[in-house]
């Protein structure tokens, strides 16, 4: 099954290595269970603004080793409900890449992200090529590329899906 | 080339007569360990019954489950998720080890840390059953495929090999090594790797103190750490194992993605100052620090021999008025040798609070700070909001300076205490 190329700008860039991804929501709203009222929190401390310019399909961008620390869901929740459809980032932490790699949502690790794009590039992620390219102002990065059990986990939406499936071992 | 001790294990489990970094395999864990937790046991539970209609997990004596977050529980639903956990054991035939104190302890206590096994939970800290040269690894939310499937997916780490070596000074522990390796190697070092820790110093540092350090690994990016076990540590594990497994060990000749050396000659105590684990400093920077509350315990220290250094620079001295310390020994077994050898009297006497096993001090569901406060802690994280009020400030450090700052009411550095 073919993994859809994500094409979309790029919503914001966290330049902080090592970003814990809470500061997104921030730890005091991390318990909310209503997706509207956390998304409302998201972003806060970053660009009030955020929700009010970001459309469905945008991505974000991240510095090395993002999602560091002990990295909840709720924020990325968020950000879905708001309609980002990915993250790239220069690396990604363990942890946070396969908490959200099983919630289904596109990771891709890009090693020179930062200097490829800024804020509201629009820019395209071709999982086959394994390559992030910026649309508006041409260039282009190779990604590394996803493993068979991440790939099969995205296509398939998730772990869910992805365990629904006949096992191939 | 030869093989990694992970490459070995994975190897096993995947009935492959040899699989290198990089591999994917589909791998069968020997064990699958959970704790309680809402949104992750009780999710598993149901969706194991709901969207893949297993009512029963085939081979149970695979899986075991731990009751150590809310306890003793403070709300109706806080019990109604235990419930929930004990029904599904009983029902399923598996393993519950419920008020036997903080899980990842436990696990090795009862004979889940066999070496040369493979091991999943979905909490990273598991980790720490590495020291008995066992391969654990916290996957989040893929654990629901261990108890869905027979194996799990799994792409083989490569192996960052530290080699410790040098002298460790008094007042250093093993806590003070884990924090200086962030320092030296970095947060990010290990990333998606396993981190193999040997060398002469290993020598000095005693199975609890490995059990800190491989407990911490996740803060370097490791996917897991491990020790290739001597003849002590297989001694331990193998007369509790719940499995006969062969152990095996590194070759001289593995191939690892980095070999670093670290000298400890020099270390000095250290301090994780807020909001992230990657701020290890040296503790004498930060002196004189006002400190509200210290927390010794968590899965990561609040062992026989953290209990033991905190009661003797405790003994005889008061804890400083308005300071709060709580020491929360990590398992039953440890609390019940630590009141045996007099530890947890003199900790009394010297006014700190002395509470049962459990993981809730170290997540701030119990000893909780309002913002502005701080706190000393051995537990396993300082970002922000991990002990109550995202405006309160965790330094972790030692148990000797949880100890020294319990006195002074201030970060203290413990060596002259000792």
């Amino acid at each position: 099954m073919a993994l859809e190329n994500l094409k979309g700008r790029v919503a914001f860039i966290f330049e902080e290595v090592d970003f814990d991804v809470d500061q997104i929501v921030g730890v005091k709203n991390i318990k909310i269970q209503d997706i509207d009222e956390l998304a409302a929190a998201a972003m806060q401390a970053y660009d009030p603004a955020f929700r009010d310019k970001v459309r469905p399909g945008d991505i974000l961008v991240g510095a090395g080793n993002f999602g560091y620390g002990h990295p909840h869901y709720p924020p990325m929740k968020a950000m879905r409900h708001l309609g980002i459809a990915g993250v790239v980032a220069e690396s990604f932490s363990p942890g946070y890449w396969r908490g959200e790699i099983s919630m289904g949502f596109p990771q891709a690790s890009c090693p020179g992200i930062l200097g490829l794009v800024e804020r509201w590039d629009e820019i395209e992620v071709d999982w086959d090529a394994a390559e992030v390219r910026n649309l508006t102002r041409g260039g282009s990065l190779p990604m590394e590329p996803l493993s068979f059990a991440d790939r099969s986990m995205l296509e398939a939406g998730g772990l869910v899906g992805y365990l629904k499936r006949p096992t191939a071992a | 080339m030869g093989y990694t001790i992970a490459e070995k294990i994975l190897a096993r489990v995947s009935n492959k007569d040899a699989v290198k970094a990089g591999d994917e395999v589909m791998a069968k864990p020997d064990f699958v360990i959970a704790y309680d937790f809402p949104g992750y046991t009780d999710v598993i539970f149901r969706q194991m019954k709901e969207d893949f209609g297993i009512d029963k997990v085939p081979d149970p004596d695979r899986y075991a489950i731990f009751i150590d977050h809310m306890v003793p529980a403070a709300t109706p639903k806080e019990e109604e998720l235990h419930i929930i956990t004990r029904d599904w054991c009983r029902e399923n035939g598996v393993a519950l080890y419920e008020r036997r104190g903080i899980g990842h302890q436990v696990a090795a206590e009862v004979g889940y840390a066999v070496p040369g096994a493979f091991v999943v939970h979905f909490d990273g800290h598991i980790s720490q059953l590495g020291t008995f040269g066992t391969l654990a690894m916290g996957i989040r939310r893929n654990l629901l495929e261990a108890f869905v499937r027979e194996r799990v997916s799994i792409k083989v780490p490569a192996t960052v090999r530290v080699n410790l070596t040098g002298t460790l000074q008094k007042g250093v522990y093993a806590r003070d090594v884990f924090h200086h390796l962030v320092r030296t190697l970095g947060p990010a070092s290990c990333r998606f790797q396993v981190l193999e820790v040997g060398g002469p110093a290993i020598e000095q540092i005693s199975t609890e103190g490995l059990q800190t350090i491989t407990g911490l690994a996740m803060f370097t990016g490791a996917v897991t750490a491990i020790v290739n076990p001597d003849k002590a540590r297989l001694e331990y594990a193998q007369a509790r194992a719940k499995k006969d497994i062969e152990p095996v060990w590194s070759d001289d000749d593995a191939e690892y993605a980095a070999v670093h050396e670290i000298d400890l000659t020099d270390l000095e105590p250290i301090v994780v100052i807020p909001p992230t684990p990657a701020n290890s400093r040296n503790l004498s920077d930060y002196i004189g620090i006002e400190i509200n509350t210290g927390y010794l315990g968590s899965c990561a220290s609040g062992r026989l021999e953290d209990i033991k250094v905190a009661a003797e620079i405790l003994k005889g001295r008061q804890v400083a008025p308005g300071f709060q310390l709580n020491v929360v020994p990590t398992s039953q077994e440890i609390m019940a040798a630590a009141g045996r050898a007099g530890y947890l009297s003199t900790l009394a006497e010297a006014g700190a609070f002395v509470s049962s096993p459990s993981c809730d001090y170290c997540f701030g569901r119990m000893g909780t700070m309002t913002a502005g406060q701080r706190a000393v802690s051995t537990g396993t994280l300082n970002v922000r909001g991990r002990m109550g009020s995202p405006d309160s400030e965790i330094y972790l450090c030692n148990a000797a300076t949880v100890a020294a700052t319990a006195v002074e009411g201030k970060i203290a550095d413990p060596r002259p205490y000792l």
